[in-house]
Order: structure tokens, then C-alpha cells, then sequence
């Protein structure tokens, strides 16, 4: 024990630089926590800990998930970015408001600068839907009730400047009709909220399935480029005359300046776990497949993505105000 | 008749050896993490969701559900014995069972709570095997409006717990508030009194707060007086319940497993609010409520029997609608979705045998924590004859490592002894800290729910009123409220506003 | 210092400390609401529910030092009577010293110490069992949770632990 201490000591005082390649090579030898900004139980989640867990048996370490839900999918990563060390044991799931809410709003991070990506790994499916019980039995019937009642039509979404909540303020534009958005914290709340009645339409990625397969809700139109292999009665946004695909991709990222040894590492070992057969069948249940970028592809995407966002943010007038 | 066709055959299911050796796993660990406060059922279950991979659907959600409500019969454990609470719900069981094991009535709390719990877990499995499906809607029935006048309620429930001042408790309930929403705003992503710490974006975490609170400033508070050890070492006269105990405690037994089992099925806070709220029932309808506080029986059985119930309640949501209504519920539906089954509508149709074995399991599940918690109260009340002068530094030293634990981070230490530090302030001049807790984790929730509740009645607070469930709430709270200023009633609140400060 | 049990309009007064302690608070809350912005009734803001709440502390606490001045309550020192009230205090400096330690040193080398300072400055236990004691007990609790649990508590600087 005192010569391994010395040791170490004698490695801190060489330089920060030498200490974090000696812990490279030694990487990972404890658990790694991977921060997911959504509640637990959404298809989030449960992709993602598929994902983690095919991954952690390659890592040869346990990866605790941990749940930091809220500002659409932002509090995670902006909690990351702000108080964990850049070791490689603190990574967090990146959703797409990561480059959407800096521009919408004042934030505490710049997802130019604050995050050290990784590897971009899937895709979502998102659709609309509304209770079995509810008056409306397509997307038509929502159009003309909120043009005899502006403002009255509330959709739920798993926060406010995410992909569906944009993407719904979109279809609203287009349509012409005016909806009320009411911002949830993930896929387990909008689904009580949508059942229970209490919004009139929620808009979210599939962890309404098992709800729409029982005939408890009503899925009203998915937001992917072709009809769901699952759904083929359901339209597509394309047919309904709004020509978008929303499918917000994610991938996973740590705080800023990470050892590229370490990112490698981590890229390896994620990139095995989309293709190991189990997770591909754990995100077929949500409709999602496999979208891999490696480390540079993902930072190019950051860029491009944050470039076409502030376009639809400002056509919107959802755009922070500069002084 | 179909009911019972398919709980012998869920008996078939859970009696196999596998079964039941993982049935036992899990309840064994929950015991254990239970026990310890801070590392709570959620780490454990992370850390063993892989491990049940190996195994079939069944055995491994027979586990993980073991680990669950196993933790819910060690919980109050600590709270009796050293005034720890281990997690929100088992605050309330702080207040007299601690001072039961003051007046060498550990193991009566210890057994009670282990009956109660019993009791509560048998009776919430057979509802949720005769009325799952029916009771799914009451689930979904409670919107934005509802939970916020549902919280409403429960503070005000709490206020009438405290013994002191009712200004003091309502202070105490409204710091609560504003603590627990420190961090980032979970609607808009803003921080909110961080002070710039980046460790506060996240928020203050529950298990410094209470541990403080509760743990260090009762440390804090038997060691200034050099007589109060002895306290703990008066005789122990029995270690098991006696009659006039069961006496006293059927009542609570029965209300709090009906409270907790309906409170239990609400996403959100339905464990906690319950035990709070039996508790307040309890002393309520008690015909000697100054007792409370100083080591009431009924007030150990009641929340203890409340807070099991809603364990058995919460996986109402989730078996029949694929709606976890807390975090460890969400695991479990992790753990069904790893393996290929998707909770929700339809599951109890397409897979009797999963849903009525695990329900079986979890029967015997509870009996195998009976027997294994009975004979630990023996060796916990052995504990307690440490003399104090070497059992506090123990307990200080199991409170840091709980609460390190419980996050990774040194950072909750500092956070656990600043509250410490102020609990002992507080119950010094006065303040109790139980209104504080309990706040403290509806106030996130009170608040979400009010901005949600607000948007979608488009800035009319009439809907608070006009939807039943919330109108009924807040006519209840608000009962509450006057209440203690009719003048009868207000005798009685005296009575037990002499106690404050014993 | 008077020994009257019960004062009223003084600064000995120690109910008027709990309930001036909390207006300050409310204070601070409003103002922490106002800079957050409370948004409009239709969509409140992030600052909307710490307004509210903090002008609910303040009522509160104004009740508190109304009757703390009208009824009188307990002076300060009468809290303290009768104890041993630099038994807590020694206790809370020696949890300080721990917190400055744990980063630096790590768990197992500011525990032991720890243990052995409570052990030993409040009710002298004797040596004889002080030593094994706070040795044994981080040990134990550390070898449990390291190899058994999994959980690894701070080793510090030395990376001992």
C-alpha cells in the first residue's frame, strides 16, 4: 500500500497529462454512471439500459443508470456538464434539446463547448395519440374542433422545447389552428396524463405501444418518414400534408475535455452494444433501430443539427431574444 | 372462481425451488439494504437488474420485486432504534418508535412493525389479486389539478401531526417547500437558488436532509444531557408485542393498510403521503392524543402498516397499465421490458402465469421476511445497551457512510451535517423538523403540478374547485385547518402543545 | 443574563430569534422569486411558486414574533439550561474537521480519527476500547461495502481506501 501511494504521488507531480494516460490504460476499474434526463420507464430509459447493459459486460464494469428527469431532457446533461470531472466515469444520454434550448432560452451550457461526444446510437419513433374514449377519431377531427376552439386543444409532451413539443407547435403553424402545450417530465407521466383525460393529446415517442395495442388510446399519426411496420393504418405527418420526419436522434456524450482514450473507449463499447441482437430487439419494441456515428461524425451532426434547429426555432418565433 | 384457479396456479409458479431461492435473494438483500439508510432498494436493484438476466422472467422479477418490499420492512428499523430515517416514508416512525426504544420499548416497535408490515403486505397482495384491473382507473383519474390539491392536503395533514405550535409547523412546511426546490427548475431547465454551486443544480438530496435532521441533531441533543443514556438502558421488559399492544394497535393496523393501499396505487408520493396521513389519523381519532409523540404504540402501526400497503398498491399502475408510479416500479418495468414482456392492459390476459406467480411469490415473500425479522429484534434491542458514549460516535459514523452512499458525493456529507447543525437549532427553540421532510418532498411535486394545473386551465383557478377529486381534497384540508380554531377542539391541541419541547 | 423562564419584548427573547430569523428568510425567498421571474397566471415562471411561498414564511413568521411579544416566550439562555452545551458544540467542530479531511485524505484516514476524537472528548471510554473501536468500525463498514456492495468511498490524495 505506501509504495503504490508514493507511486501515485510521484505520478501527480510529474503532470496531470502522464496520470490521466496511466488511468486510460486502466480504464474503467469501477462502475460508470450514465445520467439519463428522463424519468425511469419511458422507452428512454429502457432502451438505454439495454443498451448500457450490453455495453458494461464489454466494459467489464457495471453502468448504474441514473434518472435526472426534468427541462425537457436537459437537467441531466446540464448537471454533467457543470459538476462532473471529465474521468470517463460521468456520461449522460444527449437528447436533441441539449441544441435546441440554447436557443430558445438563457441556459448554463454551450453544447458547442460544455460536452466531450462520444457515440450517436439511435433514433426515436414519435406519434400522437388521444384517449379511446375521446371524441376524436382522427387527426381531422382535431383540426376542425381547434378551429372552433382556439387554444382549447392541450397536447402532453415530455417537456417543453423538445422534439414534440416543437414539432407540434410545427404542425399547428401549418395546419393554422393554435394548441396548448403542457410539459411533462417523460413517457410515464404524458401516458397517465393522456389516459386519465386530463390533457386531450399527447405527443410522445412509443412508450404508448402497449397502451394503443390494448385499445386504451388511439394513435392519431407517427412522426417517422414511412408508416410504422406496426401501425399501418396510421399516417404518417408526409400524408397528412406536413412534409417533416421527426425522429430526434440521440447519442451519448461526457463532460468537456475527456481523454480521447477514454471517448474511444467508450465508443467501442457502445457501438458493440447497438449491434448485439439483444439490444436491437429491446429497441425494436419502441419502433427505434440503430443510427451510428462514430465520435467525428457525431460532432459534425452537433453542428449541422444546431444549424437546421435555429431555422425552425426562429420561423416559429420561439427564438431567445438578443439584446 | 377463475380468481382462485389462477392463484394456485401462480402458487405453482412461485413454489417452484428456483423461485423460491430467488424469492428468498431477494427478499434477503432488501432486508439488508433496507437496514442500512441511504443505500435504498433503488441502488440495489441497478446493480442486480444484469444478474436476473441469467434466469427466467419469472425468477428475476420475483427478485427484484423481493428486494423491494424486503426494503420496506427494514426501513423503520434504524428510525426506532438511533431516530434514522432511512428514506421519507419512515420519518414518521421516528417520532414514537424512536421514543418507544427510549422507554426500553424497542422490541414492541420492532414487532409491531414487523405484524403491521406483515399484516398491511397480505392484505394489499389479496386486493391486488380480487381488484387490479378495477382499480386501474383510480390511477389515471388523478391529473395535474388533483395532485396538487392532493399535496395541499398532505401538508396540512402534517401540520396537525407536529405536537407545538401550529405557526411553527406551518414555517417549518413552507422552508420545506422552498428546500426541496433548489436546483434546476424542472419545467424550464433554470437553476433556482444555487448560490453558483454546481452541486445544488441538481438539488438537495432527501437522505442528507433527514439524516441531519434527524440522526446528527439527536445526537446532538442526547449528548448535552449526561443523564438522557440511561434513558435508552431502562429495562427491556419483553421483546415481542403484548395484548394491551394489540390491543392498541388493531385499529391502526386496519386503517393504515386501507390508506396506504389506496394512497399507495397514485404515481408520486402515495407511500409517503400515507404514512404521514395514518399517522395524523391515528392521533386524531385517538382518545388520549397527548400520548403521541412520547411513544404511542398506535403511532408506529399505523404508518408502518400504511407505508407496506402502498407498497402492495403501487404495482396497481404498473401491471395493469405499464405506468410505473415511482422510481423502483420503473425498474421492475425495466427488468420486464429486458425481458421481452411489456407490462400494460394486456398483460394479465397474455401472461397469467407471470402476473399470479409474482403475486404469489410476493405472499411468501412476506412470510419469509416474518420469519427471518423476528428474531433480528432481539439482537437490534441488544444493540441499544451500548452505552451511549460509544453507541453515538457508531451512529455518526453510519450516518456519513449512508449518506456518501446514498450519492457518490462528499458534498451531501457537508449538506448532512449543515442540516445537523441547524436541526438541533431548530428543536432547541422549538421547530420540529417531521413538517420540514415531508415538504420538503411534496414541494417539487405541489409546485409542478400547480404551474401544469394552471396551463391547462388556462390560468383558472376555479379548476381546483370544480373537478371533484381536487374540490374534495381541499375541503378536507381546509377542515383541517379551522378545525383546531373551534374552541372545543382547540382545549385539546393545548393539551398537546404542553408536551412541546419533552 | 436574566432567568426569567419568560420574556417578553427582549432580545433574550428567543422566540422573537426563531420568528425575526424566519421573516429574514421569507425576505430573501421573495426576492430569490422576483429575480426568477413569475411568469402570468396562464404559464407561471420559475420564480412564481418561491414568491408565494416566501411571502407565506413571512406571515408565518410575523405570527410567530407577535406572539413571541404579546405571550413572551423562553429567553435564550433557560433553552440552555441545565446542560451540557459545550458537549454538542465540541461534537459539531469535530464534524467540521472530519468534512475539511474526507476530500483530501479519504474516508479510512479521516474516519479513524474521527472516531477516536468522539470516542474519547465527550465521555472519555477508555483506551482499551477506543483503539479497537474506531479502527475496526470504518475498517469493517469499508472492507463491507468495498468488496461486498461495491461502493467505493473517498480515498483521498494517498489513494488509500
Amino acid at each position: 500500500m505506501p509504495r503504490y501511494s508514493r507511486l501515485m504521488l510521484a505520478v501527480a507531480a510529474i503532470g496531470m497529462l502522464m496520470a490521466t494516460s496511466a488511468t486510460a490504460q486502466e480504464y474503467p476499474t469501477k462502475p460508470i454512471t450514465l445520467i439519463l434526463p428522463w424519468p425511469a420507464g419511458g422507452s428512454t430509459d429502457i432502451s438505454m439500459r439495454a443498451i448500457a447493459d450490453s455495453a458494461s459486460k464489454i466494459l467489464g464494469q457495471p453502468i448504474a443508470i441514473d434518472n435526472k428527469a426534468g427541462g425537457g431532457g436537459t437537467v441531466g446533461p446540464a448537471t454533467m456538464a457543470a459538476a462532473a470531472k471529465p474521468d470517463g466515469y460521468t456520461i449522460a444520454q444527449i437528447p436533441i434539446t441539449v441544441f435546441r434550448l440554447p436557443l430558445m432560452q438563457e441556459v448554463s451550457w454551450d453544447p458547442a463547448k460544455d460536452f466531450s461526444y462520444i457515440v450517436h446510437l439511435t433514433g426515436y419513433t414519435f406519434g400522437v395519440t388521444t384517449s379511446a374514449e375521446g371524441p376524436f377519431k382522427t387527426w381531422q377531427d382535431v383540426i376542425d374542433f381547434a378551429k372552433k376552439n382556439p387554444g382549447k386543444v392541450t397536447y402532453a409532451t415530455p417537456g417543453a422545447g423538445t422534439s414534440l413539443h416543437i414539432g407540434m407547435e410545427q404542425i399547428a403553424a401549418l395546419a393554422g389552428i393554435k394548441l396548448t402545450q403542457v410539459p411533462f417530465k417523460g413517457g410515464a407521466e404524458t401516458n397517465a396524463a393522456v389516459l386519465g383525460q386530463h390533457t386531450m393529446l399527447q405527443a410522445d415517442s412509443t412508450g404508448w405501444r402497449p397502451l394503443v395495442d390494448a385499445g386504451k388510446l388511439r394513435l392519431l399519426m407517427v412522426w417517422t418518414g414511412a408508416r410504422s411496420p406496426n401501425y399501418p393504418d396510421v399516417p404518417t405527418l408526409k400524408e397528412l400534408g406536413y412534409s417533416m420526419v421527426y425522429d430526434s436522434p440521440f447519442g451519448i456524450a461526457g463532460p468537456k475535455g475527456m481523454d480521447p482514450k477514454i471517448v474511444a473507449k467508450l465508443h467501442d463499447a457502445f457501438k458493440k452494444a447497438i449491434e448485439d441482437p439483444a439490444v436491437i430487439a429491446t429497441l425494436a419494441k419502441y419502433d427505434m433501430v440503430p443510427n451510428y456515428k462514430n465520435t467525428e461524425d457525431y460532432k459534425k451532426f452537433v453542428v449541422e443539427v444546431t444549424a437546421s434547429e435555429r431555422k425552425v426555432i426562429e420561423s416559429l418565433g420561439l427564438a431567445k431574444k438578443t439584446n | 372462481m377463475e380468481t382462485i384457479l389462477n392463484v394456485a396456479h401462480g402458487f405453482g409458479v412461485a413454489l417452484l425451488p428456483v423461485n423460491l431461492l430467488y424469492c428468498f435473494i431477494g427478499v434477503f438483500i432488501g432486508t439488508l439494504v433496507g437496514v442500512l439508510p441511504g443505500i435504498g432498494p433503488i441502488s440495489a436493484m441497478s446493480l442486480l437488474l444484469p444478474v436476473t438476466l441469467s434466469g427466467t422472467p419469472e425468477s428475476g422479477i420475483i427478485m427484484m420485486a423481493g428486494i423491494y418490499y424486503g426494503s420496506m420492512y427494514g426501513g423503520s428499523t434504524t428510525s426506532i432504534l438511533v431516530n434514522i430515517p432511512g428514506e421519507a416514508a419512515s420519518v414518521v416512525t421516528c417520532i414514537d418508535g424512536h421514543e418507544m426504544a427510549k422507554q426500553g420499548r424497542a422490541g414492541p416497535a420492532l414487532g409491531i412493525s414487523a405484524f403491521g408490515s406483515f399484516i398491511a403486505g397480505t392484505f394489499a397482495l389479496i386486493a391486488l389479486m380480487l381488484v387490479a384491473p378495477k382499480l386501474a382507473s383510480v390511477a389515471i383519474a388523478f391529473g395535474p389539478a388533483e395532485y396538487f390539491s392532493l399535496m395541499v392536503l398532505g401538508l396540512v395533514v402534517l401540520t396537525f401531526l407536529t405536537q407545538g405550535s401550529m405557526a411553527k409547523a406551518l414555517l417549518m412546511a413552507c422552508i420545506g417547500v422552498v428546500l426541496g426546490l433548489v436546483g434546476l427548475d424542472s419545467i424550464t431547465a433554470m437553476p433556482r437558488l444555487t448560490f453558483g454551486r454546481v452541486e445544488l443544480i441538481d438539488g438537495i438530496g432527501l437522505v442528507p436532509v433527514v439524516m441531519g435532521l434527524f440522526g446528527i441533531a439527536e445526537v446532538l441533543l442526547n449528548t448535552e444531557q449526561a443523564i438522557k443514556r440511561d434513558v435508552i438502558n431502562t429495562k427491556i421488559t419483553h421483546l415481542l408485542p403484548n395484548k394491551a399492544d394489540w390491543k392498541a394497535s388493531a385499529g391502526p393496523v386496519s386503517r393504515g393498510t386501507i390508506l396506504g393501499f389506496f394512497l399507495g396505487i397514485l404515481p408520486g408520493g402515495g407511500a409517503v403521503v400515507a404514512s404521514f396521513a395514518s399517522y395524523a389519523l391515528e392521533k386524531r381519532l385517538s382518545k388520549t392524543p397527548e400520548r403521541f409523540g412520547k411513544g404511542a404504540i398506535e403511532g408506529v402501526a399505523g404508518p408502518e402498516s400504511a407505508n407496506n400497503a402502498a407498497a402492495g398498491g403501487a404495482f396497481i399502475p404498473l401491471m395493469t397499465l405499464g405506468i410505473p408510479p415511482n422510481v423502483v416500479m420503473a425498474l421492475l418495468l425495466g427488468a420486464f421490458v429486458i425481458h421481452g414482456l411489456q407490462p400494460g392492459p394486456l398483460m394479465i390476459t397474455q401472461n397469467p402465469g407471470l402476473f399470479w406467480g409474482i403475486v404469489a411469490s410476493m405472499y411468501i415473500g412476506n412470510l419469509m421476511l416474518l420469519v427471518l425479522n423476528l428474531p433480528m429484534i432481539g439482537m437490534w434491542v441488544q444493540l441499544l445497551k451500548l452505552p451511549y458514549n460509544v453507541l453515538f460516535p457508531l451512529i455518526i459514523l453510519f450516518t456519513i457512510i449512508g449518506v456518501y452512499c446514498s450519492s457518490n458525493n462528499v458534498f451531501d456529507v457537508y449538506v448532512m451535517i449543515a442540516f445537523g447543525v441547524i436541526g438541533y437549532f431548530m428543536r432547541k427553540l422549538g421547530y420540529e423538523p417531521a413538517p420540514l421532510v415531508l415538504a420538503f418532498v411534496l414541494g417539487p411535486m405541489l409546485e409542478n403540478n400547480l404551474r401544469k394545473s394552471l396551463i391547462l386551465s388556462q390560468g383558472d383557478l376555479m379548476t381546483f374547485v370544480q373537478r371533484p377529486i381536487s374540490a374534495a381534497c381541499l375541503a378536507l384540508a381546509v377542515v383541517l385547518l379551522v378545525g383546531p380554531l373551534l374552541p372545543a377542539l382547540r382545549k385539546k391541541r393545548e393539551m398537546v402543545a404542553l408536551d412541546e419541547g419533552a | 443574563m436574566s432567568n426569567d423562564a419568560n420574556v417578553k419584548f427582549r432580545l433574550s427573547n428567543s422566540e422573537l430569534w426563531g420568528g425575526l430569523i424566519g421573516l429574514a428568510l421569507g425576505g430573501f425567498v421573495i426576492w430569490s422569486g422576483v429575480r426568477l421571474k413569475l411568469g402570468t397566471i396562464n404559464d407561471p415562471g420559475s420564480g412564481y411558486v418561491l414568491f408565494y411561498t416566501g411571502i407565506l414564511i413571512c406571515l408565518f413568521a410575523l405570527t410567530i414574533i407577535v406572539s413571541a411579544v404579546t405571550e413572551g416566550g423562553p429567553t435564550l439562555a433557560s433553552r440552555w439550561e441545565n446542560t451540557r452545551w459545550s458537549k454538542p458544540l465540541l461534537i459539531i467542530a469535530c464534524l467540521t474537521l472530519f468534512s475539511f479531511a474526507l476530500d483530501t485524505f479519504g474516508f479510512l484516514l479521516s474516519a479513524i480519527p474521527l472516531m477516536v476524537l468522539l470516542l474519547r472528548v465527550i465521555d472519555p471510554v477508555r483506551w482499551s476500547l477506543t483503539i479497537p473501536l474506531s479502527i475496526m468500525s470504518p475498517l469493517g463498514m469499508w472492507w463491507v461495502l468495498k468488496h461486498l456492495l461495491g461502493i467505493q468511498l473517498p480515498s483521498g490524495v494517498f489513494e488509500i481506501g
